[in-house]
């Protein structure tokens, strides 16, 4: 059985054609397992969770604690915040760790290459508290600057970095990055939504204090994601959202807080995401996705190289380090908006736009790109027939 | 809801093609129906705001509503086409009381859902909006 069977969705046809989806670093499909798990939860054990002692109460515990549990596992992490998202995940960075301990003066590194929920969150902090943000510039390969970045380390407490760059599939060098900071005493903040559903990071070896990242890319429900934080950096976050469920006991004098992840998981918890997430991290299991990953990088590899055959077509792929397995390219006379409304009139769901990189763009000096994006189930037959219509396309339009 | 005679022979047209690709073909076509705006007068007051592409549209009213407009992307050119022929020589009272349903009646549009990436909908919402601004 072909992995594209356990998903029901790409059995669909969209006008009239066979989809073939393509817009995976957007977010991935989901295997059947997942929506069964979500759909069991709600149909046989659904209940609140942590408090109550009935028999669906504990079902449920057990089952959203698992989630927990499967991350820290995978990513050999010592704790695990259960977010909306990697963009809930880097808000909770800057409100419950950044708020209470920095002030202003102190300097937040960040990338041109950063998405907008790693850039953000930070002016919102630098506004409000007056930390200073620098910015790491791209080379002309749209790599980091290294030489750049180790020259802007003075008065760093805490550099933000997207460890695979939704738009180039650049994987940084996090490892030198981390090393640096390392030295002076800075923390590291990992974006890893691009990089968790390509790759098996150790998160408590590499030496980064946060991590953040979503379910919703490695084939999990929307609306959850991780935080993932070592044991130092835990220990100096304050609550960020107060409420039920975070606390230890409450009085009309004050509260007081758990100790555990909970501390940050004010409120009812995203519990059928949580489920739905546990069967996606078993399901990745049985995947080797070392041998995948090599697999699809070889499919956006070429899949670039074919596009930049076809005339009047740029890619922005840095081929050795295509490490999201994707590819972006533009035409110089076919709005990236018509090309992907004429491919998706053939089936092809790609992305268009500014894939929320607005800095990254005005580096590369483009408003937006195309931007298709590969995942465990799509094939080479597939990019070949991606690369066909898209030629099609230029002869007729261009 | 009934539309007028020019507007209705447009979603009968697009009703013959059963093809997405050839729908969008016609499309692409359409968009020599709208009066062209020419680049020097595109500003922030006639950007179309929501769009993915740079869209730019000026509504007048001579008695009848007119629309000039251009986009960079041709599809999007061509939705501002068939706005013209929906919104062109009819009255500033017809205008208003259209509703974006015939897009979905001529099947080109996935959505017509209000968004940020809903470049149709913006315009449309955006010419009724200008032409109730100047009744009042």
């Amino acid at each position: 059985m072909a992995i594209s069977d356990e998903f029901p969705i790409l059995a669909r046809k969209v006008n009239g054609k066979q989809l073939v989806y393509l817009d995976n670093a957007a977010t991935t499909q989901k295997p059947s397992v997942v929506i069964d798990a979500m759909n069991d939860y709600y149909s046989i054990y659904n209940s609140n969770v942590h408090r109550a002692v009935h028999t669906l109460a504990g079902e449920a515990t057990e089952a959203y604690e698992e989630c927990r549990t499967l991350l820290k596992q995978r990513f050999n992490a010592q704790h695990a915040i259960l977010t909306s998202g990697t963009t809930e995940s880097i808000n909770l960075v800057a409100h419950a760790w950044a708020r209470a301990n920095l002030g202003a003066g102190d300097v937040v590194l960040l990338t041109e290459m950063e998405h907008h929920s790693d850039i953000v969150p930070w002016q919102m902090l630098s506004k409000d508290i007056g930390v200073e943000l620098r910015y790491v510039p791209l080379n002309d390969d749209f790599t980091l600057d290294m030489e750049a970045f180790h020259s802007s380390l003075d008065g760093v407490r805490l550099i933000c970095v997207v460890h695979t760059s939704n738009v180039l599939g650049i994987r940084n060098p996090i490892e030198e990055i981390i090393q640096a900071a390392k030295k002076i005493s800075a923390k590291v903040s990992l974006d890893a939504a691009q990089a968790v559903p390509h790759s098996i990071i150790d998160f408590g070896a590499c030496g980064a204090d946060f991590m953040a990242f979503s379910a919703h890319k490695m084939c999990g429900p929307t609306g959850i994601g991780a935080l993932l934080i070592n044991q130092e950096s835990f220990a100096e976050m304050q609550p960020f959202l107060g409420g039920g469920d975070m606390i230890e006991k409450v009085s009309l004098s004050g509260s007081t807080y758990q100790e555990n992840e909970h501390r940050f998981e004010a409120g009812t918890p995203r519990i059928a995401e949580a489920i739905g997430w546990a069967a996606a991290l078993r399901w990745l299991e049985a995947i080797n996705l070392e041998t995948e990953h090599t697999r699809l990088v070889r499919i956006a590899n070429s899949t670039a190289n074919s596009l930049s055959q076809i005339p009047g077509m740029t890619i922005f792929n840095n081929p050795s380090g295509n490490d999201a397995a994707l590819v972006s390219f533009l035409h110089e006379t076919i709005h990236p908006e018509d090309m992907a409304r004429f491919l998706d009139a053939a089936g092809f769901a790609v992305r268009t736009g500014h894939h929320c990189a607005q800095p990254l763009m005005e580096r590369m000096g483009v408003k937006g790109t195309l931007r298709a994006s590969f995942y465990l189930y799509n094939t080479q037959q597939e990019a070949d027939a991606l690369v066909e219509k898209i030629s099609e396309i230029v002869e007729k339009f261009a | 809801m009934t539309w007028h005679e020019d507007l209705q022979n447009l979603i009968d047209e697009f009703a013959e093609v059963d093809d997405q690709m050839e729908r969008l073909e016609m499309l692409y076509e359409l968009a020599g129906e709208v009066e062209e705006l020419p680049t020097s007068q595109w500003n922030d007051i006639t950007r179309v705001k929501g769009c993915q592409s740079e869209a730019h549209i000026v509504v007048e009213i001579d008695s009848t509503v007119h629309l000039m407009g251009a986009a960079d992307a041709k599809l999007v050119q061509g939705l501002m086409g068939i706005l013209a022929i929906a919104v062109n020589n009819r009255s500033p009272e017809e205008v208003l009381n259209l509703t974006p349903d015939f897009a979905k009646e001529m099947a080109l549009l996935n959505t017509l859902t209000p968004s940020r990436s809903n470049g149709f909908r913006n315009m449309f919402d955006r010419i009724q909006a200008d032409v109730k601004e100047m009744m009042q």
